[in-house]
């Protein structure tokens, strides 16, 4: 069975169609970098105001927050798109449309990553003369940072393989190119293609996760009481 | 006479419907070691944290060298520059060596340069004993040594007045008295300590001035030999025998 279903002739086909498949990829890294930091740079302040804002500022947030992660990804990029019409650009729209539901995703890792430092680091940079932001900026982040890299990862994760939905505007990233290649009958290789796809995939998630790992232990300080 | 460093009035502090402090007074002049003993619940720390304002008070009044601490226009970080913390749980900076966590209020606060906060940190760990340990993360030192580093942090601000807030409570017996010695050096040169401990040998050997404090407010004050040999009121008395008793059993 399985020997039918791949065929040699069919791995012949996706050999060819490499370039098209590294083209695919390209965007989809493109797209899935561009998200993280949008997501990064709009979700951690987003997570520090939830957790240091006041009253109204973190109600505000939060509801934002809450709306971003209650709504399909695929509905935000439609709004986005033909409803606001925000960018002429696909990639600028989906970049947009991964980047802010990713804030909000974001925004909880960072939020229970600074919750989870211990008050007494806080004080403790407040009794030698910090201001409340300095202390946060010196002591609580930069042990809230090291300890968000696992939900990071996760969200890396999901962000990358998100990045096939921008294909309802049209953005050609690597499992939409992989779909053309047999789509219409030009070639039996759909098994091969798809195959071929998640093993990029699975290299660029396996990639990140290494280098997060390594960064985080290059960070790492020895944990327990202090 | 000159006035003194530290001059507590009247002070009060409620949490809730709870009276912690009910009109507390108490004065320090420079290289004073005040030790405040008391049972559990009577609001020592309260008011060793009211003199930082890690704590805000109700009514009351405190005054640091003349100036008022508590006021709506101090600015409480200068306050805090002059008003050095050693905190019962460490409360050590996770992510920094030990010299990191000793030069990182001169570095930031104070804005001292790299090189001058590194050489003024190590005389501060060698003051406390633990140069060799400079490089070591907290979780890599034991509690009497997290202690003295808790203790040269707070010395690197160069304060005009140190707070204990329970030194040695949350140290394991054996490890108490490499923290003593520290506070007691200190002592004879002639820093100014509030200490907040039921560490006799400390407060027999080093203090100027002991103050039980009970429910809220000061029963008694005076140098230890007097209020140690000769308490005054019961109250005093009961609460020293209960400590011997534990001391001799511990």
């Amino acid at each position: 069975m399985a020997a039918i279903l791949l065929q040699a002739a069919d791995w012949l086909f996706v050999i060819d169609n490499m370039g098209l498949l590294l083209g695919g990829t390209v965007v989809t890294i493109a797209l899935t970098v561009a998200s993280i930091l949008l997501g990064f740079v709009v979700g951690f302040p987003a997570g520090a105001i939830e957790v240091y804002g006041s009253d109204r500022a973190r109600r505000v947030v939060e509801q934002i927050g809450v709306v971003l992660r209650g709504t399909p990804l695929l509905v935000i990029i439609m709004i986005l798109y033909f409803g606001l019409s925000i960018s002429s650009s696909a990639f600028v729209t989906a970049t947009i449309a991964l980047g802010l539901r990713s804030a909000a995703y974001q925004s909880q890792i960072f939020r229970g990553a600074l919750q989870s430092v211990d008050d007494g680091q806080l004080e403790a940079a407040r009794a030698v003369a910090m201001s409340r932001f300095e202390a946060i900026r010196h002591v609580v982040v930069p042990q809230a940072l090291r300890r968000s890299v696992p939900g990071f990862q996760n969200e890396f994760t999901i962000v990358l393989k998100d990045t096939s939905i921008a294909i309802v505007i049209g953005i050609g990233e690597l499992l939409t190119t992989g779909q053309n290649l047999y789509e219409g009958g030009q070639s039996t290789a759909a098994l091969e293609i798809f195959l071929a796809v998640s093993l990029v995939y699975f290299v660029l998630t396996f990639a990140t996760n290494r280098s997060l790992d390594r960064l985080s232990d290059y960070y790492a300080v020895p944990e327990g009481t202090t | 006479m000159t006035q003194p460093l530290l001059s507590i009035d009247d002070l009060h502090k409620s949490y809730g419907s709870e009276e912690v402090l009910e009109g507390v007074g108490l004065e320090m002049d420079q290289g004073d070691v005040t030790v405040l003993i008391g049972p559990s619940g009577s609001g020592k720390s309260t008011l060793l944290r009211c003199v930082n304002r890690l704590t805000e008070i109700n009514s009351g009044r405190i005054a640091l060298d003349g100036q008022d601490v508590t006021g709506a226009e101090t600015d409480v970080n200068e306050l805090r520059k002059q008003v050095g913390m050693v905190f019962q749980d460490f409360n050590l900076f996770a992510h920094l060596t030990a010299l990191e966590n000793v030069t990182l209020g001169p570095k930031k606060v104070l804005g001292m340069d790299a090189a001058d906060a590194e050489a003024a940190g190590r005389n501060h760990l060698e003051q406390v004993g633990l140069l060799e340990q400079a490089d070591s993360y907290p979780a890599e030192l034991s509690g009497g040594q997290k202690q003295r580093v808790g203790i040269a942090r707070a010395l690197a601000m160069d304060p005009e007045l140190l707070l204990f807030d329970e030194p040695t409570s949350a140290l394991d017996p054996e490890l108490v008295g490499e923290v003593v010695e520290v506070m007691r050096d200190l002592a004879d040169e002639g820093i100014t300590m509030l200490v907040v401990s039921h560490e006799m040998d400390f407060a027999r050997s080093a203090a100027s001035d002991i103050v039980f404090l009970d429910d809220g407010e000061i029963v008694e004050h005076g140098p230890p030999e007097q209020l140690f040999q000769n308490p005054t009121a019961d109250r005093t008395e009961q609460f020293l025998s209960r400590l011997h008793a534990h001391e001799e059993t511990a």
